[in-house]
């Protein structure tokens, strides 16, 4: 199945163009994985074509001494001699020309089959040690590590599922009730036929269907590089589900009239007694989430979430940890726009910023650029956006295993990597290029900058610092004389 | 206002920031592309939060800088672009002319805009997606009604598409502009520092309300 999945996103990148070297790496990750797959066997004799190549110069036959057309006098012996000497210094060139390029050849394929090795070993450790031993290995110090250098994408979907968990409780089963509440909804839309449904009094036909149409607007504009997402292309019914799904399952942050949610709930209620469905969103903690909010249209952004959480898992998965991921307080605040709160994010963000880049933290000051210029589509599209899609996946990744302050992490390791052309631009310059980042990243490079972010300010780490702002912010509201200045 | 230029190369003797609005999917971000570079994009991808463009043009041979920000026209993001109007100098409005719905926004833009922008601020209003005529739903009369109602200094149908009245959407923002700042501007600043309070300023007569044939 994940050999599938590969595929499939190899032919992603095929459309986006340029990334012919992503599809080659993707291609070749399969081959290695299948041999990994049945590792017991003897090699493949391809492998072994592949691992054991032998030079052996050929085209000097291109090069034949011959002697004069039979019609004309022959060559004195010494002009014959001088010019089989220069034949044979011409063949010596060719040869060491030849065996440089056959050698140069061979290191790349020796680089290429090393970077398969480990790639291979490390789908190995992945399947074979990590993940059958999650729970006590996934904090682990050399599990950490391997994390960091990319998860292999045969197991990132795997890896990303457990890391993003499913407190929700999530089940296949109740993604199909939402699924065919979306259907239903979609089919009493489309044959334009009378109110189905008491649910929706109070919002004109005219105002659904403006919402359904945003969904689909929204898909066609996700990725349209890939053209796998757009109609007609092989994941856009998954998307439109999913996203369908998660409008029934979160009326709140989706699109749908709240009386639905409560529907919703009445209909799973008998099976949530059984057991069968534990709970839903706003039976937790969100509880003001669902009370007189108006239609509110599909949020911008989601989509690119949903697009590549289906390019790494199955599509029920892929709406478990969808839910799941934009539960997150984090992903809460901006998808529900609580500017209070994102506010806030900012503002922690910005005490990290100038404690590890102070010249250009003033520089930005000075040009009155704030956080928000670039860190909203940065943060609401978890850079899937911005960065090319195998890097955003590595983002991903560990993304899963740090949780938010690594998107911030993330923002300030950017931010160090091109500082020095930052501090040369001006404040239009610099918005514009932070939200169109360049296209040739090299992760190296990339993971090296954010690698070299501290995040600790004054022995304060993210978390304590993001608890102490909010804190303030809570006690300004409430007009504590202590914090009004 | 600071904007500092970063060198001698980059000078120029304007600096207008413009922020673009209107519903989602009327073509917004592709009207600034190709402003920008020339070129149509048709596909596309949604705008989150704002983008920025930035283009130098020679209005009767004085340099003006234009920075564009383009807005997400979504609903959600309004509390988030509301707090970008305020520094503008001039606002495009934009509506689909196929589709009617984002023309009734548009009142309720320029109420956004009346709101939290300056108090001289320009604002024009363009149809985009004239290259769909048999689709139009909405007249280019009643377009004109509406901005003279709100004042507005020009309506332009555009087609980011086929290239139709786009620069002429800039041009005529920014001669707007430079007449209104030459107004303001015998006084000790610097042309580059366009004062951004928000002093009635007087309308220029030099630029006629402008509406293209359609």
């Amino acid at each position: 199945m994940s050999h599938i999945r590969l595929l499939r996103k190899a032919a992603a990148f095929k459309h986006a163009g340029p990334k012919h070297d992503d599809l080659d790496r993707a291609v070749c990750v399969i081959e290695y994985e299948e041999k990994t797959g049945r590792a017991q066997r003897p090699l493949s004799p391809k492998q072994n074509v592949r691992k054991n190549l032998d030079f052996e110069p050929l085209s000097t036959t291109a090069l034949i001494l011959e002697d004069r057309p039979a019609n004309l006098p022959a060559k004195p012996a010494e002009e014959a001699q001088k010019h089989r000497q220069q034949y044979e210094e011409m063949v010596v060139q060719a040869k060491k020309r030849e065996l440089k390029e056959a050698q140069k050849r061979k290191k790349q394929l020796e680089e290429r089959c090393k970077l398969e090795d480990s790639i291979g070993n490390a789908v190995l450790t992945w399947n074979n040690e990590i993940l059958p031993n999650w729970e006590t290995m996934c904090c682990s110090r050399k599990v950490r590590e391997l994390w960091w250098q990319g998860i292999p994408p045969s197991v990132r979907g795997k890896v990303w599922s457990l890391a993003i968990g499913n407190e929700l409780n999530i089940t296949h089963e109740l993604y199909d009730i939402c699924l065919a509440r979306a259907k239903e909804k979609w089919r009493s839309l489309s044959t334009g036929g009378p109110e189905v449904e008491c649910e929706d009094a109070g919002f004109s036909a005219a105002d659904r269907e403006a919402s359904l149409e945003l969904i689909k607007l929204d898909i066609s504009r996700t990725f349209p590089s890939l053209c796998i997402f757009q109609q007609g292309g092989p994941y856009h019914d998954t998307l439109h589900s999913i996203l369908g799904a998660y409008t029934c399952y979160r009326p709140d942050v989706g699109y749908v009239a709240q009386n639905a949610w409560q529907e919703l709930l009445n209909m799973t209620a008998g099976k949530r007694d059984k057991g069968q469905i534990s709970c839903c969103a706003s039976c937790g903690t969100e509880t003001t989430c669902c009370v007189g909010k108006e239609l509110v249209p599909q949020v911008q952004g989601m989509s690119f979430i949903a697009a590549v959480l289906i390019l790494n898992l199955d599509t029920a998965d892929a709406f478990i940890a969808f839910s799941n991921l934009l539960n997150k307080p984090c992903q809460m605040a901006f998808f529900r726009v609580d500017h209070g709160l994102m506010l806030t994010y900012f503002a922690a963000f910005e005490v990290f910023f100038e404690e590890n880049l102070p010249k250009l933290f003033a520089h930005f000051k000075k040009n009155n650029l704030t956080p928000d210029i670039y860190l909203i589509d940065w943060i609401f599209t978890l850079y899937s956006k911005s960065l090319p899609l195998d890097l955003a996946c590595r983002v991903w990744d560990v993304f899963c295993r740090d949780g938010e302050e690594f998107l911030f992490r993330t923002a300030l390791g950017i931010l160090k990597l091109f500082e020095d052309i930052l501090t040369k631009m001006d404040f239009i310059h610099i918005a514009q290029f932070l939200t169109k980042l360049p296209e040739d990243l090299l992760s190296e490079e990339f993971f090296a900058s954010i690698a070299a972010i501290q995040m600790q300010s004054r022995n304060k780490k993210w978390a304590q610092i993001l608890a102490a702002l909010q804190k303030d912010n809570r006690e300004m509201e409430k007009g504590s004389p202590s914090l009004k200045r | 206002m600071p904007f500092p230029s970063t060198g001698a190369d980059d000078a120029f003797d304007y600096l207008f920031k413009i922020i673009l609005i209107g519903d989602s999917n009327v073509g917004k971000t592709c009207v600034v592309h190709r402003f920008k570079t020339g070129q149509y994009n048709e596909k596309q991808q949604n705008t989150i939060g704002v983008d920025f463009t930035v283009r130098s043009m020679d209005i009767d041979g004085k340099k003006v800088k234009i920075q564009v920000w383009d807005t997400a026209g979504q609903e959600r993001f309004r509390t988030i672009t509301q707090s970008y109007y305020r520094s503008a100098h001039g606002a495009i409005l934009a509506y689909d002319l196929t589709r009617r719905s984002t023309f009734e926004s548009i009142p309720h833009w320029i109420h956004e805009i009346e709101k939290y922008g300056a108090a001289n601020l320009v604002m024009m209003l363009i149809g985009n997606k004239s290259d769909s005529l048999d689709k139009r739903q909405v007249l280019f009369e009643d377009a004109c009604t509406l901005a003279e109602k709100h004042g507005l200094l020009a309506v332009l149908e555009t087609s980011a598409k086929e290239a139709q009245n786009i620069e002429e959407v800039f041009t005529l923002m920014a001669k707007e502009l430079i007449a209104r700042n030459t107004l303001q501007l015998h006084g000790e600043n610097p042309p580059n520092s366009f004062s951004l309070d928000s002093r009635p300023v007087i309308a220029s007569p030099s630029v006629e309300k402008t509406q293209c044939s359609c």
